[in-house]
């Protein structure tokens, strides 16, 4: 029995045998000890048959990342084991179900401990069915690690609560069982302390979701796609307690036109997608540029072009995202790194969508926003204030309100339908200040320099971006998004090898952070820019904004997430 | 400084013309409050429109003019929403937008100025183009078969269902009025002359083939008639085919029960019940 501070678990099996509610109970179970989590799931996009996994990182303290090696793998069929037999070393655990799955397990060259647990038979004989031999799993795993098990069978009573009891007991049965089958068995193998906390655990979507709801989200518009689809599943379930209307809409040209139609009439609203489905919404995010309106797109990246790897993740629509449309409008690009900066940013994008009256993007990707992570929020009540809505506006001679007014202020005062004296035009042709439209010279030029200002009143809103450095660092990462936690992972393990090294993540990429990127690199003698994605999108951002350009890159496109033991790998062999 | 709102730039003899002050007259017919209402304007000589109205407008982009104003109808259901829009915008580039709108029973008013041609690009075939047709675009004549708004509206769902003659003012003002009066979508197919890129079509061919609904004993209840009334090829009926009064879109919404979205308060947001299940 060794006392540990983290440790990976993995259950892997086919699509449809319950995985991810197996990897949810774990992960909450985790969570109520106190400790960390951070979760990821793979799967094809299949609804059925096809490989699922999903992956529990735990730890004492903060966990940022995945890890390659697995602790305890739990093998619900031959592929479990066939696909992940790297994964695990002479210091894991290997679960499997001999009876039921007949696996030719001396085929394989494994130096992990091997568990043979009946899990079909047991969860029969408790009472359930053999979708519950994934319970039998969960008891042996919390035996073997050192949980508890009382607090795995409250998981199961809260996350079954809606089905009853009569589903709750057969499924803590099982989870009995197995728990009582290995401890005959064999000992513990590691011992963990429980720590009290109040630990929430999200995927990165529930925390934009919950984000967008505390920033005041009033219309939310979707039409589902992978990996944006469980923001419209939570705020569809929630709407009622939210207050918000969510629609979704024939396609995403009219979830996004619908968007804007709802925000132009005075309600925050938001839309989710990923780049296909973007790259439909793109003619209309320029409407809303042009016509001053605000809206926040979220959109979670999946490898492309067109269907890619349809569940997979990928950082290779930056450089769309930051140019999308055709025309000249400012907008934000925001990329959080974890689900608290998820959080965080939704929360703050649509502040920032009403204040500067354009749009905001929010860019995450599949790793960010299906995996479920820890996060901490130090209140649960948000206020929120309203921006730049003229409460009684004042029609000129024309009968019109110069909304579009040309002033001190790139930001100029905007009536609500609904409200006397406001009436406007939002104009998708160019305008005049009353909105009408105007194919004027020197009104066309006055109207682009007013919305192209405002960006210079964004810059303001930039804020310090995440940056560890080490005084006697010999090398400097510079990361943006979801690589951000890969990367705090691998430094850890550097760190105690002896290899100090500095670290950039970019969570703000539009408007630029271009200053705090130049200072760094300024200060850098050896630098690597980590990016999801072949051409070295950041790389060439990055050279475009500050004249730098870096030659040290690690880029992977093969649609999985880095992760820290190739960092450590590449940190190595560079320095 | 042009005058404001601008005076129309339609060419002489244009349907636009009759359509306009018809919909500005069946505005103040409705009784509604000029800023409680507003007008969406999709794009091409209808969309143009957007400069000659004092109302709250939004000129949109091109076939999105629907999904916008249901974006508003949603937000602010306290709003009168009518969308002027060409057969281009609304059985080309909108048509899936239509289709779907009729099924949610959004209640806006859609006012389709029908010229059979895309006028403001200079003539081209529309998805109401007569087969045969020689336009710019189809120099030997259309290919395609015309579309039949009034019948693809009977078979979806439509709840107001109507087909005008954009110069007859009184006609159409009144039929307007008592759209924007319907609960749920309205659709009005207003047929108009195009005498500059549709000359074939005019006047007189219209005045040869209309007849109008109620002199042929038509009652707007009865789908069944609707349908025969929509498929005619003798001759071109005009009028209401079909009303039904069914709740729309926006009263099946949970969360709208109790007032506009918009009113809602966003100044205090508790999350602590919406918490809990991520314990």
């Amino acid at each position: 029995m060794t006392p540990t501070e983290d440790f990976v678990w993995k259950v892997a099996g086919a699509a449809g045998e319950g995985i991810m509610t197996t990897g949810l109970l774990f992960s909450k179970t985790c969570a109520r000890h106190g400790w960390y989590i951070f979760d990821y799931t793979e799967y094809p996009s299949l609804i059925r048959g096809g490989h699922n996994t999903y992956q529990v990182a735990a730890g004492k303290n903060p966990i940022y990342s995945q890890k390659e090696k697995v602790d305890l793998l739990i093998a619900l069929n031959q592929d479990g084991i066939e696909q992940h037999q790297e994964e695990v070393g002479e210091n894991s655990l290997l679960v499997f179900d001999q009876e039921h799955q007949k696996i030719e397990i001396e085929k394989y060259n494994l130096a992990a401990k091997l568990i043979d647990l009946p899990m079909v038979r047991l969860a029969k004989e408790a009472g359930g069915e053999e979708l519950m031999a994934n319970n039998v799993a969960l008891g042996a795993s919390v035996y073997l690690l050192g949980l508890d098990l009382d607090v795995l069978n409250q998981v199961i009573a809260d996350v079954f609560a809606d089905k009853g009891q009569k589903v709750i007991a057969p499924n803590q049965q099982a989870a009995r069982a197995g728990y009582n089958f290995v401890k005959k068995q064999t000992q513990p193998q590691l011992s963990i302390s429980k720590q009290s906390s109040n630990h929430l655990t999200m995927t990165g979507n529930e925390a934009v979701a919950l984000g967008a709801i505390a920033g005041g989200l009033q219309f939310y518009a979707a039409y589902p796609m992978t990996p944006s689809s469980s923001i419209l599943h939570y705020l569809a379930k929630n709407a009622h307690t939210a207050k918000i209307v969510v629609k979704h809409a024939e396609d995403e040209i009219s979830v996004i036109n619908m968007a804007i139609g709802a925000s132009f009439a005075g309600a925050r609203a938001m839309v989710g997608t990923s780049g296909g489905g973007f790259c439909l919404m793109v003619e209309a995010l320029g409407m809303a540029g042009i016509t001053e309106l605000p809206i926040v797109i979220f959109e979670g990246q999946r490898p492309g072009p067109a269907l890619g790897l349809p569940t997979w993740t990928d950082q290779g629509d930056l450089k769309f995202v930051i140019s999308a449309s055709h025309g000249e409008f400012p907008r934000f690009v925001l990329v959080p790194g974890d689900a608290q900066e998820a959080f965080e940013m939704t929360r703050k994008a649509l502040i920032l969508a009403e204040t500067y009256q354009t749009p905001v993007i929010i860019l995450s990707d599949k790793y960010l926003a299906e995996s479920r992570f820890t996060i901490n929020l130090a209140t649960t009540t948000f206020t929120n204030g309203r921006f730049g809505i003229a409460a009684t506006p004042t029609a000129d001679k024309t009968g019109f309100f110069p909304r579009y007014k040309l002033g001190d202020s790139p930001v100029s005062s905007r009536s609500l339908p609904g409200t006397a004296g406001g009436v406007y035009i939002a104009n998708s042709d160019d305008h005049d200040e009353y909105g009408l439209s105007s194919e004027e010279s020197s009104m066309r030029t006055n109207q682009v320099d007013k919305r192209n200002r405002k960006l210079e009143l964004m810059r303001s809103e930039i804020p310090k971006q995440f940056w560890e450095e080490e005084p006697q660092s010999v090398l400097t990462f510079i990361s943006f998004g979801s690589t951000k936690g890969t990367i705090k992972s691998a430094r850890e393990i550097l760190t105690k090898e002896g290899i100090l090294t500095n670290h950039l993540n970019l969570s703000w990429l539009w408007p630029c952070p271009k200053e705090q990127i130049k200072q760094v690199l300024d200060n850098s003698k050896n630098t690597v820019v980590v990016e999801g994605n072949s051409e070295g999108q950041l790389v060439n951002l990055i050279a475009q904004e500050t004249g730098i350009i870096i030659k040290n890159r690690l880029n992977r496109y093969d649609g999985r997430p880095f992760y820290p033991e190739e960092i450590v790998d590449y940190a190595k062999s560079s320095v | 400084m042009p005058k404001v709102p601008f005076d129309p730039t339609w060419c002489p003899g244009c349907g636009n013309y009759a359509i306009w002050a018809s919909l500005k007259k069946g505005l103040v017919d409705a009784g509604n409050p000029a800023e409680k209402t507003v007008i969406f304007y999709d794009v091409g000589c209808s969309g143009n429109m957007t400069n000659f109205n004092t109302y709250y407008g939004f000129h949109t982009l091109h076939g999105r003019a629907l999904p916008t104003a249901v974006g508003t109808k949603l937000a602010n259901h306290g709003l009168t929403v009518v969308v002027v829009i060409g057969d281009g915008g609304c059985y080309g580039e909108g048509g899936t937008h239509l289709i779907n709108l009729m099924r949610g029973n959004h209640d806006i008013t859609v006012i389709v100025h029908n010229n059979h041609r895309y006028s403001l690009t200079t003539g081209q075939t529309s998805p109401t183009t007569e087969k045969g047709d020689k336009t710019k675009s189809t120099p030997e004549g259309a290919i395609e078969e015309p579309i039949n708004p009034i019948a693809i509206a009977l078979s979806n769902h439509g709840t107001f269902v109507a087909r005008e003659f954009a110069p007859d003012i009184n006609r159409l003002s009144s039929r307007i009025t008592q759209a924007i009066k319907h609960p749920g979508f309205s659709l009005i197919d207003t047929l108009q002359p195009c005498p500059v890129f549709n000359p074939h079509q005019s006047l007189e061919w219209y005045r040869e083939r209309l007849i109008k609904l109620e002199d042929e004993g038509h009652s707007p209840d009865n789908l069944n008639d609707a349908w025969k009334q929509a498929m005619r090829i003798d001759k071109l009926p005009i009028g209401l085919f079909y009303e039904e009064v069914k709740p729309a879109y926006h009263e099946q919404v949970t969360e709208l029960k109790d007032g506009p979205l918009v009113a809602k308060s966003i100044e205090t947001i508790d999350l602590s019940i919406l918490l809990e299940e991520f314990k």
